[in-house]
């Protein structure tokens, strides 16, 4: 049994999180698989919204996260902080961007602060295919159409009848029920 | 408690930013910040429940930040694979029991206690065992810690699990702290560093809201040791005196990038809003159960007379 780290206090990831981590191969080992999670956080607070491949994004997705809610947690007069992100933002106007742009948007939210779409699959086979992962709050187009519910689909209608007969005959039942009990008195 | 209170001077020895993140740590969205001094004047009842309001007016009632380091061992084991809300809640539950009828003091590696256990086999049924704790560990009721000491030239080592029934008595000589976590190079450091007298009384101690920090710088036999010392990033330790070609191995062998790796820290720690969840279960008990203990020790010698 291990006893949780003391030293950092972190805030609850509002995205799934596995328990082990990806091993992406490289030369670099280990050192080489953060330089390329690093270049892909960066890129993703860059532009916003990027295109890749779905391992990588989903990695990525999660070290976003975690960034942004230690930036929100803790500010930029914060030591351990800001040397992530001076570590995991290649660009260094980005950590400005992060400080000063994506904190304020994002200090409020309950929810998480990326979202990850499934993308294409440019060849056949099982893989895992693209993915786009992108902040929330960007100020591109949305990639999936609002949920929208309209009153004059069919389904909304059979169900809107539905309602409406159930409640007519529960009203019913009540009154029978209240009918002896007023006969009596 | 009121002696919690004063936490800087407390938290500056191991690290910084403890403050700051614990002060911002106990916010939520919806919920106001007390800054942590003001509980202190708000009165010996109230003196460590912090009562946050939230729009509604309703007070949530959370515990003290250095909780976490009071009683590590209720913060569940962090391997996600192990994780089961029920399982946690009734072992928290074991655990306050347990802690209402024995006094499990609070202690860090460094600190010098006086454990008593049940024992058929010993002459008076009890075996007690004076020592330094080096390490401590585990989570739930199988928490641990490890007491050395150096008895007739043998160095000693007992792991006693905290939450053991068989445990009479934990007693803390002399509460402290040291620079690291773990002592374990005590094991190759000269004997005197790990000796204790057995008849050791337990000491008073000056200033009840700071944990002192012994900065002592331990001497090391010379090698074989049974770890690689230098390789370990040790405070506590004198200077290890080795030619250059270890220390140049182990720059090699090192793993700077965990230092960054995010995921790496989350996967071995629990989220800050579960621990505050955690604590302010268990606070109010704990807190009962010390109240409790003052008390009849206060009594103790005037009921005596």
């Amino acid at each position: 049994m291990n006893q949780a780290d003391l030293s950092k206090l972190v805030s609850a990831l509002r995205i799934a999180v596995k328990p082990k981590p990806r091993l992406f191969a490289s030369p670099e080992g280990p050192a080489g698989r953060l330089r390329k999670l690093k270049a892909t956080v960066t890129a993703l607070v860059k532009y916003e919204r990027i295109e890749l491949n779905y391992p990588r994004a989903e990695e990525a997705q999660s070290y976003a996260e975690r960034l942004i809610s230690d930036a929100i947690r803790n500010g930029d007069c914060h030591k351990h902080t800001m040397e992530m992100a001076d570590y995991w933002l290649d660009e260094k106007q980005l950590i400005h961007k992060l400080f000063k742009v994506l904190v304020p948007r994002y200090k409020e939210y309950n929810s998480s602060y990326t979202k990850l779409v499934l993308g294409p699959k440019t060849y056949p086979g099982y893989y895992a295919g693209t993915a786009i992962l992108e902040l929330k709050g960007n100020p591109f187009p949305a990639l999936q159409p609002a949920t929208q519910n309209y009153h004059y689909w069919l389904h909304n209608v059979l169900l809107g009848e539905a309602k409406r007969e159930f409640r007519v005959a529960k009203a019913e039942t009540n009154a029978n029920l209240s009918e002896p009990v007023a006969s009596k008195n | 408690m009121l002696r919690r209170v004063v936490l800087q001077t407390f938290r500056q020895g191991l690290a910084q930013s403890f403050f700051k993140r614990n002060a911002a740590s106990l916010s939520e969205s919806a919920v106001t910040q007390h800054p942590i001094e003001t509980s202190e004047e708000a009165g010996a009842k109230s003196g460590s429940k912090q009562k946050n309001g939230d729009e509604s007016g309703n007070t949530v009632v959370v515990a003290p930040p250095e909780f976490r380091f009071m009683y590590p061992e209720f913060l569940p084991d962090p391997t996600m694979e192990r994780r089961n809300k029920l399982k946690e809640k009734l072992e928290r539950m074991d655990m306050l029991q347990r802690r209402s009828i024995i006094e499990i003091p609070e202690f860090y590696t460094g600190s010098i206690m006086a454990v008593t256990v049940a024992d058929s086999n010993s002459p008076n049924k009890f075996a007690c065992f004076v020592g330094i704790c080096i390490q401590r560990g585990g989570s739930g009721l199988q928490a641990w810690f490890i007491l050395r000491n150096v008895v007739d030239r043998q160095g000693v080592e007992i792991l006693y699990e905290m939450y053991c029934p068989l445990i009479q008595k934990i007693e803390v000589l002399r509460l402290e702290r040291r620079l690291d976590e773990s002592l374990l190079y005590l094991r190759d450091a000269l004997p005197e560093y790990s000796t204790f007298p057995f008849e050791m009384e337990a000491e008073r101690r000056l200033n009840n809201s700071v944990v002192p920090i012994n900065p002592i710088k331990v001497k090391l036999r010379p090698r074989p040791w049974l770890e690689r010392w230098e390789r370990q990033n040790l405070q506590g330790v004198e200077d290890l005196n080795l030619p250059q070609r270890y220390y140049d191995r182990a720059k090699e062998v090192a793993k700077p990038w965990e230092k960054y790796d995010l995921m790496l820290q989350y996967r071995k720690t629990i989220p800050a809003e579960e621990q505050e969840k955690i604590y302010a279960e268990v606070h109010s008990q704990l807190q009962q159960q010390d109240l409790k203990r003052k008390i009849k020790r206060r009594r103790g010698p005037s009921s005596e007379q």
